[in-house]
């Protein structure tokens, strides 16, 4: 099989992560639920790997490391937490429903600040625009449709400008782009743990400065005597058992991914995309949505026939061992922005694991399929 | 020989206090708290020996990780608060 979609869940892992998974699972109990080893075993990597997210997204402390069950919990924490009802939140024109969803929850006044696919430029203006006087702004880092790199470090800019607090979605960036956080001053960034940073699925992070409401309530080894959840982090959003085996195994992720540097994963997914752009770009009826700079992309990219759906495009792929993922992606708002929100589209994604024998194959069996269909 | 028992907000604190005075040199043991030492039930406490103790104060007081109670134990004593 040639897995192409790494956007979704990255299956390629390095064999750490299976290896962490396991031991864990053979050898730890709960972060700071006993005295015993197994306990201290799994206090110890549950610190270790926060260190590690800290250092990896330059965050000043690893209090601020909160362990979600994936993106979605983390946006949810962070959305719920500071949006009432009426409060006007900017969004761009590229969210998830993992943004969306918790918004209308909230009852929040959404604000789109729209701009055409793959314009940095048109994107800031719409947020410049919209900023001054809002109660927050939520925004996608990379889309995870087209791979469209938003203009986060002018947007947080904004943000600061105008003291409105900041909440990114890191989904599709964590681990393939380097972040700041600090220098972002966002108020949250919420990230998977199984898409670039390597991680099993079920794993998740949402990095935090200030106080927070939880989301959930319960047991958390500390203040046990106290019906309060406790006023500290990470304590104060991690209630309930850790899923210590997901954690150790996002902890051998995210050093691969230290490991290897996002600048080199970035390139490598870009230049994969790259090759995949150019030979899709020749196949007749078929539009390829690609950045003129291929800067502003990342290994990410979707394509829609004009005759052939997408759902029966990637079935067909699927059928002949190409894994791809078709439809709406779980974001209209983004399909809307592109105009394929009648359609949706074929996306092909990338992993440092892929290689350009492999793509070139994914790229030839697409044509073939498009012929036949 | 006593033992001191600083006190931590969280185990998480506590660990990060642990790797400063390792850090410093300091050998350290991170614990849950003596259940007698805690006001809200389940705490964490890291144990310094005598000998490093007013060493370990001054590593913490460096890199900003204030302490919570301190108490220090003697071999077959209760423990005592030790006020700063």
């Amino acid at each position: 099989m040639i897995y192409l979609d790494s956007a979704a869940t990255s299956l390629l892992k390095p064999s750490e992560v299976h290896s962490a998974v396991l031991d864990a699972m053979k050898t730890m109990a709960s972060p700071g639920r006993g005295s015993h080893a197994p306990a201290e075993k799994a206090a110890e990597t549950a610190f270790e790997c926060r260190c590690l997210l800290a250092d990896l997204f330059h965050v000043p402390e690893p209090e601020q490391v909160v362990f979600t069950m994936n993106a979605t919990h983390g946006l949810n924490i962070a959305i719920l937490s500071m949006i009432k009802p009426g409060d006007r939140v900017v969004v761009s024109g590229y969210e998830h429903n993992a943004v969306m969803r918790p918004l209308q929850l909230a009852g929040a006044q959404v604000d789109v600040a729209a701009s055409p696919l793959f314009d940095a430029e048109a994107a800031v203006e719409a947020f410049a625009k919209r900023i001054p006087g809002a109660a927050a702004v939520v925004c996608n880092h990379v889309s995870n449709v087209f791979g469209f790199i938003l203009p986060i470090d002018a947007i947080a800019a904004l943000c600061r400008e105008h003291g409105v607090p900041l909440i990114i979605d890191a989904s599709q960036s964590a681990g393939v782009i380097g972040i700041d956080f600090t220098s972002l001053g966002a108020r949250f960034m919420a990230m998977p743990g199984h898409k670039g940073l390597m991680g099993p699925q079920g794993t998740g992070v949402l990095i935090c400065s200030g106080q927070v409401r939880p989301l959930m309530a319960g047991g958390t080894g500390s203040n046990s005597r106290s019906a309060d959840m406790p006023d500290f982090l990470p304590d104060r959003l991690e209630a309930g058992t850790h899923n210590i085996t997901g954690i150790a195994g996002l902890m051998a992720g995210a050093k691969y991914i230290k490991r290897l540097g996002t600048v080199r994963i970035e390139e490598y997914e870009r230049k994969l995309m790259g090759l995949m752009r150019d030979a899709l770009s020749k196949i007749p009826g078929l539009t390829v949505y690609a950045a003129q700079n291929p800067e502003m992309q990342t290994g990410v990219l979707s394509v829609k026939h004009e005759k052939h759906g997408c759902e029966a495009v990637a079935e067909a792929l699927g059928a002949r061992g190409v894994a791809v993922r078709a439809g709406m992606h779980c974001a209209p708002s983004a399909h809307e922005s592109a105009g394929t929100l009648a359609e949706g589209t074929v996306r092909f994604s990338f992993s440092p694991f892929n290689t350009q024998a492999e793509v070139s194959t994914a790229a030839a069996i697409t044509n073939r399929i498009l012929k036949t269909l | 020989m006593h033992q001191y028992l600083i006190m931590c907000r969280s185990l998480t604190y506590a660990q990060r206090a642990a790797v400063a005075l390792e850090r410093a040199g300091i050998t350290v043991a991170t614990a849950r708290a003596p259940q007698e030492l805690t006001d809200g039930g389940c705490g964490y406490c890291i144990k310094v020996s005598e000998r490093r103790f007013h060493e370990a104060l001054k590593v913490l007081e460096k890199f900003n990780l204030p302490c919570g109670r301190i108490y220090r134990k003697g071999p077959g004593e209760a423990y005592t608060e030790v006020l700063r």
